[in-house]
């Protein structure tokens, strides 16, 4: 953000006070006055937010806003589309701090309700992204680890232990090793060609360890296990050498939203290096649903269903997939779950911004034939071309964007939209 | 109880394979005429819009090689100034009029446009694509009525077989409409000519809790359509409607198509084989010798 809008102040300022203020060569005389020349460099960050808003010439900052939006869109979609391997299958723990830190107050309402709350989220939003994926929740305090849930790919079964209140009640000293050690010896089993994984949300700035850290990290690393990191108040060297040991990430957050945002980064998943080929065949199953008159019994929970599926390799009857059968140990899934994690492989290219040339109306009379009046997919009509008589405009992107692939132009609402939810291109699939 | 206050958007998918309505019209046993069906989708959506004010509306034309919007029609649309427009009948409801007209005009555009293309496009179906434009329209509406909540459907009138091409865009629609709690129906023509079974579809509106009804009797369309497509998501529940029991999740293997109950699954681009092999012909990956 801070440098998006970098360029966009300069000019702002430039044009409103250079005339006034006498011509003296601000970076010389004063070596630590800002670009703006008006306060010291580091309250420009602040100055900055106020200086991009611009009025235009009603008044209204509706332009303004829209476009500052639209960059922090942009700036999220700008994402790798390069085809990569992934790892698709994955295996994590996510560990949670409830230590005293997490009684803190400076993330609304308090550390530990905003944690846990987007913890929830974050547990849904993985496992719609990641259908053949498993989790398991562990929380540290007390200088202890204690493991809430297994390994499992049903998110019910997390989500209702993070909203159990003893699980929500932050006190003691967290104990980093133990954590990670816990989580470590519950990964040590999982399959090869799966990835190992721990993200942690860490609000203390100290951990109670039984022992040597360091130890811990050349067993990760061993264990080809990743460790995330993401931080809720500063950052702490302890963290950082983890994440760097194991090829994680570590962030640290700055307010709510910001957590958010780093915390659903850990959602797709993860390249693995080319080096490590845990690639492998994986014998599946894909049963067919059957309906119970009278209603039978599951053989993995010993319910009643009147619907539920059969596996192929064994005959059970199992209440619902993705699971690994209980009797055979077949790993049964779905079609359609295997097709929810195509677009990891497959993603849609970028669209490229369509920028109007200086002389905007001249320019797009010669060549307006070709370019539609409107978004390909959704019938927007594109903001007018004659848009220079508003001010607002003029600083607004063409809010018109381009396949690669099929040359059709989109709003950005759907370019959004295609990147992020559908992940296909509507004009790539009309050919 | 706030339906009251919902915004109704109904996005119709039709599928207008020219091939496959030439087929269906020759068929011995059940023979199908286009322009009928069209009059009696017509007469439902009109009764859609009868049924609130502000219902909302798109129409989108699956062609052999592109999608269309029928209705509404794109921003300064020719069409829309239009010198020999007819001009409206005094008793007619301006919207209906709007639609009709729309429509026709533009399934004709459709038809002439296909005459003067050779006949390279076979027997096939955009729908992945019509898919596409009317979730991406749908997310329009919603995002224009944000403080309302906008309750959306789609429909799809379908005849052409699967198009084996479009399985991950189709896939991927799917899920888009699913995370919006957008159903999709399906109605379904098939005779000893044309139709037949589809993979795709049944799919379709398992996962979106949509309804798939094969039409047994396709004179009777009309009749279908009010009953089964029209009530709004939110009375469905109350309606004793059809369902489809079971719903094949087996999966083809990329070999042979073969669909298979037990496969082996690529673990890196999650293709499925039927059998073991050294290297995915998909991704070229090797896989280590099994121990
Ligand atoms: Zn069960
Ligand atoms: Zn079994
Ligand atoms: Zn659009
Ligand atoms: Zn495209
Ligand atoms: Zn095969
Ligand atoms: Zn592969």
């Amino acid at each position: 953000m801070a440098t998006a809008s970098k360029p966009a102040a300069k000019v702002a300022t430039n044009g409103a006070t250079k005339k006034a203020a006498p011509p003296i060569d601000d970076e010389d005389s004063h070596g630590l006055m800002g670009a703006s020349g008006q306060g010291y460099s580091w309250e420009e960050e602040y100055k900055r937010s106020w200086d991009v808003l611009q009025e235009d010439e009603q008044g209204s900052l509706v332009g303004a806003v829209n476009s500052i939006q639209m960059q922090m869109k942009r700036r999220r979609l700008n994402k790798d589309t390069k085809v990569v391997q992934r790892g698709i299958i994955r295996h994590l723990y996510l560990v949670i701090d409830l230590s005293r830190a997490m009684a803190e107050l400076d993330l609304k309402p308090s550390r530990v309700e905003c944690t846990l709350a987007l913890a929830e989220q974050f547990v849904a939003e993985y496992f719609d992204q990641n259908p053949l994926s498993q989790l398991g929740v562990i929380i540290t305090r007390d200088a202890l680890a204690e493991k809430l849930t297994e390994l499992s790919g049903n998110p019910t079964d997390h989500v209702d232990v993070i909203r159990k209140k003893a699980n929500r009640e932050p006190r003691g000293e967290p104990s980093l090793q133990n954590a990670l050690d816990l989580a470590r010896t519950s990964l040590a089993h999982v399959p090869a060609h799966a990835s190992r994984e721990i993200l942690v949300l860490y609000a203390s700035l100290t951990t109670c360890d039984p022992d040597n850290i360091i130890d811990t990290i050349d067993a990760l690393r061993r264990n080809e296990i990743r460790v995330s990191v993401v931080g809720l108040s500063a950052e702490v060297q302890v963290c950082k050498t983890i994440c760097k040991e194991t090829k994680g990430t570590y962030r640290v957050v700055m307010n709510e939203g910001h957590f958010k945002e780093l915390l659903f980064e850990n959602i797709p998943p993860p390249p693995i290096a080319m080096a490590q080929n845990m690639s492998n065949l994986i014998k599946m199953g894909f049963p067919i649903t059957r309906n119970f008159d009278p209603p039978t019994l599951c053989a993995c929970h010993h319910k009643p269903i009147r619907k539920g599926y059969a596996c192929p390799g064994c005959s059970s009857t199992i209440c619902d997939i993705p699971t690994d059968c209980p009797v055979c140990a077949l790993t049964l899934v779905s079609s359609p779950l295997l097709a929810r994690s195509y677009h990891h492989l497959f993603p849609v290219d970028n669209y490229k911004e369509v920028i109007p040339g200086p002389p905007l109306p001249d320019v797009l009379a010669t060549t307006a034939t070709p370019l539609a009046g409107h978004c390909f997919a959704c019938l927007q009509a594109f903001a007018p071309k004659a848009g220079a008589s508003n001010a607002a405009l003029v600083g607004l992107r063409s809010a018109r964007y381009e396949c690669g692939r099929c040359m059709n132009s989109f709003c950005w609402d759907c370019d959004v939209y295609v990147h992020e939810v559908l992940h296909s291109c509507p004009g790539c699939v009309n050919r | 109880m706030s339906c009251a206050e919902d915004i109704n958007l109904l996005a119709v998918v039709v599928d207008t394979n020219p091939a496959a309505w030439a087929a269906a019209a020759s068929d011995p046993d059940r023979p199908l005429d286009f322009v009928k069906i069209i009059e009696q989708l017509l007469i439902f959506i009109n009764a859609h819009l009868s049924l609130k004010f502000d219902n909302e509306l798109a129409i989108i034309a699956s062609h052999a090689d592109q999608s269309q919007f029928l209705y509404p029609l794109p921003p300064a649309d020719p069409l829309d100034a239009a010198d020999d427009e007819p001009s409206k009948p005094a008793n007619v409801y301006k919207q209906f009029f709007d639609v009709d007209r729309a429509v026709v005009s533009k399934l004709k555009e459709l038809v002439d446009d296909k005459r003067t293309k050779s006949a390279e496009h076979e027997n096939r179906s955009m729908v992945a694509g019509s898919l596409a434009l009317a979730l991406s329209y749908i997310n329009r509406i919603k995002r224009a009525n944000e403080n309302n909540s906008v309750q959306s459907r789609i429909l799809i009138l379908s005849i052409s077989p699967d198009l084996p091409s479009q399985y991950i865009p189709t896939m991927n629609c799917i899920f888009a409409a699913q995370k919006v709690s957008t159903r999709i129906d399906v109605c379904r023509f098939s005779g000893r000519k044309y139709g037949g079974e589809s993979v795709f579809l049944p799919q379709a509106s398992h996962i979106t809790a949509g309804i798939y009804l094969d039409i047994p009797e396709p004179s009777n369309l009309l009749q279908y359509l009010l009953y089964t497509f029209l009530p709004e998501p939110s009375m469905r529940k109350t309606l004793l409607l059809p369902h489809k029991d079971q719903v094949d999740f087996r999966a083809a293997c990329f070999c042979h198509k073969n669909v298979v109950d037990v496969g082996y699954v690529c673990s890196v681009c999650l293709s499925i084989f039927c059998s073991l092999s050294k290297k995915c012909p998909t991704c070229q990956t090797v896989f280590p010798a099994p121990k």
